[in-house]
């Protein structure tokens, strides 16, 4: 096993290195003293919906709006009531108003990189983008600390994930799905579903065949685990090719259209229903992402006619069904963009832009220990900023950890053995969960 | 250290043996061969009692104390906000610093008045009072030497510093014979002044691996597990490793012959004290493969193992290898591993010349045509090192015009024969002196330097100072996009305006017009390194004659840098480059040879000789010095030839060992005993399968031409939309980005299993109707389906034939065509090409690279699809039997057992299909271990 140096003159047998044998990483006595040693607890959300919203949604026109606001800051859309009385959001997310008591609004979220690309690493991480390291998304750190099952991957991406797991390495990156699942249609994932003219017949007669074909290190002895890890990738393997779990998963014709309607018709909903079934086969994280959201031009008719109807659909479909599957007390739900956009309105186009606006913006929470029915932070008068302190992407991927039961202090070394604590700056905002 | 030495001390070094605990210890000769006062008793005895008229040293006793009760560990007050309001520098090299914050007033830390009312007497033993809990004990040795000092007025003066000379410990080597023995050090400094102190107790110690040697506070080392590792010694800047070993065996007299490799010697001389026995040399089918895939990165063909196999001259192995070396794989093969190494990433040159993907490409091809004529090491790092955009006497047009030719499609050959490889300086991540600094050392040195960003670095000599000073070296050197000579401003801002450029345009509106114009046949302006050295006299001169005017005296100095490890400063009113290519290649150099001697080293054996690869400190010293040393004092002895270097290691029988384990080399990893299995590199494997199922023909051809295969430059198959990018993701192929070697990863993972089995890129190369498969069997009139396809190919395969028949007449169109011409429309047909390219792609349909194409445009006429299926009767078992055997020799370079041709002739017997039966079956040996795994 090799050895790591760290800048600060620790050395540590590589934990990393070691990962890449069991699934996950981590074996079940490895599970349990880190359980017993409080990093992680297995008594909160177990699986998480990750939903990236990239391009950035407007924040005054959704979740956080100013109907006092002037003219040229407030925008053409009312507020309407939910069924949480006292709290009101846009008049084109009435799904979403009917189930406001099952997701907490945080409003007044605030940083300062205004770049679509470092603000998504930054929303994606909850550490702010430094040159010299990329921190892996939440989805990486969770399959490292929660092994998965053979048959089933650890993370799914829909259709492709926001972020890499950065320092942690390739053997914890998500699958990718890389195109998305389409309205009372089958569906299948690049690897994983059999292809045309291959049955399972066939695949069984291979695997017997290279059974009995892969004979050469089998009496060999060895230390490094790589004999071991790679028969345990095959069993895998042809466990996820050939059992109909993660097919069934993925296959989101299964669901009657009673329920998949529920979600919306577009590739969204779609792939949010999908999120759900494969969070309840065992999928430790999966995200999904809904783009559109870069309004410089055209806002409030783009989110009208498109991406508020999406949304709405979609995810309030997935709260109602994981209400009803049973599964929102154990699944975190986050949903966030990279930043809000410009309070006030561009004169681009005829009905006016916003543009990019990191100082304010909201981002949702919802699952596991998360209340429901809840406003955390507020906005200024013209929401420009926070109104008092403000709270950071830092301070709600620590919460979103917290949720899963996973410390967000827990420290890591990057492959350069640097110590690197999982989210730097952060405080678990204590209000969500209470 | 001198075997000699050690000779001389045996006696000494028994005695000392017989008084601690009965095991043999190799005494140092350093304790007997310097001449010098004998050292002072232990500090714990000196400052038993307050009764000594001693005064402690600040950087003597007082902060090396304060690093072994763990003040300025990172826990406590050597983090970087510190504790309690209390900043200590991080392992306390900071004397300034320490001295200052220890100080600092009305913080009570120290107070001279009331000594004992000091914080830093007072806490430390004050369980209560101290969050960092009770450090030491009231009137102990400890407390006497940080209150004797206080009381003498807690003093330092930086000028005051002491130059220590060597660190002596003692043993120098540790050898035990079963767990729990316990061996204690002894550590004096020998300082500069003459004078020595027995500081025992004053250091840090850790052990490399404390499942062999565990070390306690106070210097105690204990033995566990049979093994070899190191246990370290700190104290002042010195950094000393220990070796402790402890046989897995009897040791043994010796193992090698007379006629033995100096390399083989070094190893099994270590393996002999280990009572390590070697693995015999591998059969010659292991050796075949395992050295055409470590050496050229390419699976040997069918023919070519049988011909080996069947030649029975005593020295074929040496004689393969020289074949292996003259290959165009084995260059093509390093050029990816010294792109590695060097950092060639497009994604960090995005900006730097017009068009994507181009920059990288020429970076490459610049390597690989070097290692292709062999030239030298060093010759080659001066190309990189001391680049310079123009080459001798080029003015700026002539460069722009021949940077224009270089970027277009094919340009890459002319750029290779360009003096100077200067986009290494250009990338954005090597912009900053900082980042240059961390840079340089890991890709020339294999060191990493970057702790001394910040802090002393710990297992190393460097201090913050040395980093800073190496740092500053960097600060002349400039490129990018923009940056232009002064004689070229002038031919720049005409060129653009020739081009309709007008000012404003800049950003990537610039960069997209200038890629249009070069791939339409003009000259662009180019940026080029420049070496900001003119200013800096300039700027003297200009601040000179200021001063003058004020009739001020002013200290005119030229700013200065060091090279590491080097007292003498280095002025940069010239290109500090050349003097640190002059450092680089000196024979005295302590790492440049040994880096590269390390990782290609690393490369034959998937662990370093110092291991990470790029990790070279005092704290990690090379498990085996003794190779080490031969191969970096013979690479420099050769000239920098890498082809010696390569010989030497691949013709060893250390190299050549079996995987075949005994009794005593079951867990060595280390020592180099036996072959240690390990995956293949993405790029290998991507072309393992590529030429495992290709048909023999395309073969033949791939392996000239190298056209398709990722060994060539991975990084050109980025976004070219050929499929092949997600297999190398997956197989981990180097990221190049953050100066390590372990942005290459060899670790399984479930993804690649999945990959392998049931990737629709696998399958389309089972089904390929230009395949191995089809081939073969179409010999036999044997059928293949095209299983695992999409079936939708067969209403596709009309429109597929068709575009095919477009492409392949504008190719012979354009054969026909005069040369200047061609030179006019050849970046229209690569434009058409990967249109036409991109579109069979989405339909399933790869087709051939371009230069391929050119030479035979015939290759996209449609394939006979021979076969009727109603014929399959025809195949007997006796020609299958040569298809089992071509498939194992395609895949896993040998012919099959007895029982492997049983199993594999019954299995196509039983199939109903026996094209299906033959494609399985190359499935299948796909899927091995043995096909991924060196052995």
């Amino acid at each position: 096993m090799r050895f790591h140096t760290t800048c600060d003159g620790l050395r540590r047998r590589d934990m990393l290195k070691a990962g890449c044998i069991g699934l996950g990483g981590l074996t079940l006595s490895q599970y349990t003293r880190l359980a017993s040693a409080g990093q992680v607890s297995p008594n909160r959300a177990q699986r998480a919906i990750f939903i990236e919203l990239p391009g950035g949604p407007s924040h005054m026109d959704t979740f956080d709006l100013k109907p006092d606001a002037p003219d040229s800051v407030r925008g053409t859309f009312k507020p309407i009531s939910t069924n949480v009385p006292g709290i009101q959001i846009s008049e084109h997310l009435p799904k979403l108003a009917a189930v406001a008591d099952k997701f907490a609004i945080l409003r007044g979220v605030s940083h300062t990189l205004a770049a679509h690309q470092l603000g998504r690493e930054y929303v994606n991480t909850g550490s702010r983008p430094i040159p010299s390291l990329e921190y892996p998304c939440y989805g990486s750190v969770l399959s490292k600390e929660r092994p998965g099952e053979d048959d089933i991957p650890s993370q799914v991406a829909v259709p492709k994930a926001g972020h890499g797991p950065g320092f942690l390495g390739i053997r914890y990156a998500s699958l990718e799905t890389n195109s998305t699942p389409q309205f009372g249609q089958p569906y299948s994932v690049r690897g994983l579903s059999l292809s045309p003219g291959i049955g399972v017949d066939e695949v069984q007669k291979r695997q017997q065949l290279l059974k009995k074909l892969d004979r050469r290190f089998a009496e060999f002895e060895e230390v490094g685990g790589l004999v071991d890890g790679l028969d345990r990738f095959g069993e895998q393997a042809y466990s996820m090719i050939t059992s109909p779990r993660a097919r069934k998963a993925f296959d989101i014709s299964q669901e009657p259209a009673s329920f998949s309607k529920l979600f919306g018709e577009d590739s969204f909903g779609q792939s949010c229903m999908m999120a759900l079934r494969l969070v309840e086969s065992g999928v430790g994280l999966v995200s999904v992402q809904l783009g559109g959201w870069d309004t410089h031009t055209d806002n409030f008719s783009k989110l009208k006619d498109t991406q508020l109807p999406k949304l709405d659909a979609g995810l309030s479909g997935l709260l109602t069904g994981l209400e009803m599957r049973g599964l929102l007390e154990s699944t975190a739900v986050m949903v966030t963009g990279e930043f809000g956009r410009t309070p006030k309105i561009n004169d681009r186009s005829a009905e006016g832009g916003r543009d990019h606006y990191p100082r304010c913006m909201f981002m949702l929470m919802a699952g596991g220990g998360v209340r429901g029915g809840q406003v955390i932070g507020e906005s200024d008068d013209t929401a420009a900023g926070p109104r008092h302190e403000a709270i950071t992407p830092d301070d709600v991927a620590a919460s979103f950890y917290w949720n899963l039961g996973i410390d967000p202090t827990i420290e890591y070394q990057t492959n350069t053995g640097r110590p690197i604590t999982l989210v730097r700056d952060g405080k678990v905002i204590d209000k969500l969960f209470s | 250290m001198q075997w000699s030495n050690q000779a001389r001390t045996s006696s000494q070094a028994q005695r000392l043996g017989v008084v601690i605990c009965g095991v043999a210890i190799l005494a140092s000769s350093l304790m007997v061969s310097s001449v010098r006062a004998a050292e002072s008793k232990p500090v714990s005895e000196r400052f038993a009692s307050t009764d000594t008229s001693e005064t402690p040293n600040f950087q003597k006793h007082v902060t090396p104390l304060l690093g072994r009760l763990g003040c300025n560990g990172r826990a406590c007050h050597g983090s970087f906000q510190g504790r309690g309001d209390f900043r200590l520098s991080l392992f306390g090299y900071d004397f300034k610093a320490d001295h200052e914050a220890l100080l600092a007033e009305n913080t009570g830390r120290v107070d001279v008045d009331e000594v004992a009312e000091s914080l830093i007497l007072a806490k430390p033993i004050d369980a209560e009072m101290h969050e960092g809990g009770k450090r030491m004990d009231k009137d102990s040795w400890q407390y006497n030497v940080l209150r004797a000092w206080i009381a003498d007025g807690a003093k330092f003066k930086s000028s005051d510093l002491e130059q220590l000379e060597e660190l002596v410990v003692t043993p120098r080597e540790i050898q035990f014979n079963q767990a729990g023995e316990t061996v204690q050090l002894k550590v004096v400094a020998q300082w500069a002044d003459g004078s020595s102190e027995d500081v025992t107790e004053l250091c840090r110690y850790s052990s490399n691996d404390d499942a062999i040697a565990a070390i306690g506070e106070t210097g105690q080392v204990n033995s566990g597990e049979a093994g070899d590792t190191h246990v370290v010694v700190y104290y002042d800047n010195a950094v000393v490793p220990i070796m402790v070993l402890r046989p897995v065996a009897t040791p043994r007299v010796t193992q090698h012959n007379s006629d033995a490799k100096p390399i083989d010697v070094a190893v099994l001389q270590k393996l002999d004290k280990l009572g390590v026995v070697a693995s015999p040399v591998c059969s010659d089918e292991d050796f075949v493969r395992r050295v055409s895939l470590d050496l050229t990165g390419t699976l040997p063909s069918p023919a070519e193992v049988r011909a080996f196999l069947a030649d029975s001259s005593s020295d074929k192995r040496a004689h393969y290898i020289d074949v292996l070396l003259e290959r165009p794989a084995y260059a093509a093969w390093w050029a990816t591993r010294l792109s590695d190494w060097t950092g060639n990433n497009e994604a960090e040159l995005n900006n730097v010349l017009p068009g994507r993907n181009v920059a990288s490409k020429l970076w490459y091809e610049w390597l690989r045509e070097r290692l292709a004529k062999n030239v030298s090491y060093d010759e080659i790092v001066e190309g990189i090192v001391t680049a310079k955009s123009r080459d001798e006497n080029e003015d700026y047009g002539a460069y722009c015009e021949a940077m224009s030719e270089a970027c277009r499609p094919g340009g890459e050959k002319s750029f290779a024969q360009r003096e100077g490889m200067p986009l290494y300086w250009a990338r954005r991540n090597f912009s900053q002196p900082t980042e240059r600094a961390i840079g340089f050392a890991y890709t020339f040195l294999g060191v990493r330097i970057e702790c001394a960003q910040c802090h002393k670095h710990p297992f190393d000599q460097w201090s913050k100072n040395d980093f800073d000073e190496f740092s500053k070296l960097f600060t002349p050197i400039k490129m990018n996009q923009a940056a232009v000579s002064k004689d070229g401003k002038e031919e720049q801002k005409k060129m653009l305006a020739s081009l309709g450029v007008d000012e404003s345009t800049k950003g990537n509106l610039l960069r997209k017009k200038l890629a249009e114009s070069v791939l339409e046949g003009k000259t662009v302006p180019f940026g080029e390194l420049t070496v900001n050295t003119a200013n800096i006299q300039q700027r003297l001169k200009g601040q000179e004659a200021q001063a003058k005017k004020k009739g001020k005296k002013v200290d005119l100095r030229i700013p200065t840098g060091k090279i590491l490890g080097d007292e003498n400063e280095v002025e940069l009113n010239q290109d500090p480059r050349l003097a640190l290519m002059r450092w680089l290649r000196s024979p005295d150099n302590p790492y440049f040879a040994k880096a590269v001697v390390n990782r290609v080293w690393a490369n034959y054996f998937g662990i370093g000789i110092v291991d990470p690869t790029d990790d070279m400190n005092l704290a990690n010293p090379p498990s085996n010095a003794a190779v080490l040393d031969y191969l970096s004092h013979g690479l420099i002895e050769h000239g920098f030839d890498l082809k010696w270097l390569h010989r030497e290691i691949t013709v060893s029988d250390t190299y050549q060992r079996s995987a075949d384990v005994n009794e005593t080399n079951r867990l060595d990893r280390r020592n180099f005993s036996r072959h240690v299995p390990r995956r293949y590199p993405a790029e290998v494997v991507h072309d393992a399968v590529l030429l495992a199922t290709m048909s023999d023909t395309q073969v033949e051809d791939v392996v000239q031409t190298l056209d398709g295969m990722a060994i060539t430059d991975a990084l050109s198959l980025y976004g070219s939309g050929k499929g092949s990018v997600f297999a190398l993701d997956v197989f981990g192929r180097s990221a190049r980005e953050s100066n390590c070697d372990c942005d290459r990863s060899d670790a399984p993972s479930l993804l690649q299993s999945v990959y392998l089995r049931n990737d629709i890129d696998i399958h389309k190369r089972l089904a390929d109707r230009s395949g191995w498969v089809t081939e073969s069997c179409g010999k036999l009139g044997v059928a293949v389906a095209g299983g695992g396809i999409d079936k939708s190919r067969d209403e596709s395969d009309e429109r597929i034939a068709r575009q095919k028949q477009v492409i392949q007449s504008r190719i012979m169109e354009f054969n026909k065509m005069p040369e200047t011409r061609q030179k006019q429309m050849r970046s229209k047909l690569h434009a058409q090409y990967e249109k036409y390219s991109a579109q069979l792609e989405a339909i399933g349909e790869t087709l051939p690279p371009l230069a391929q194409l050119l030479k035979n445009p015939k290759l996209l006429s449609s394939e006979p699809t021979a076969v009727d299926a109603t014929e399959e009767n025809v195949a007997n078992s006796e020609s299958f039997e040569a298809i089992v055997e071509d498939a194992y020799l395609r895949t896993l370079s040998r012919l099959p057992k007895t029982d492997e041709l049983e199993t594999s002739l019954a299995f196509i017997q039983e199939s109903p299909s026996k094209g299906e039966a033959v494609k399985s079956l190359l499935w299948a040996l796909l899927n091995t271990k043995e096909f991924i795994i060196s052995h």
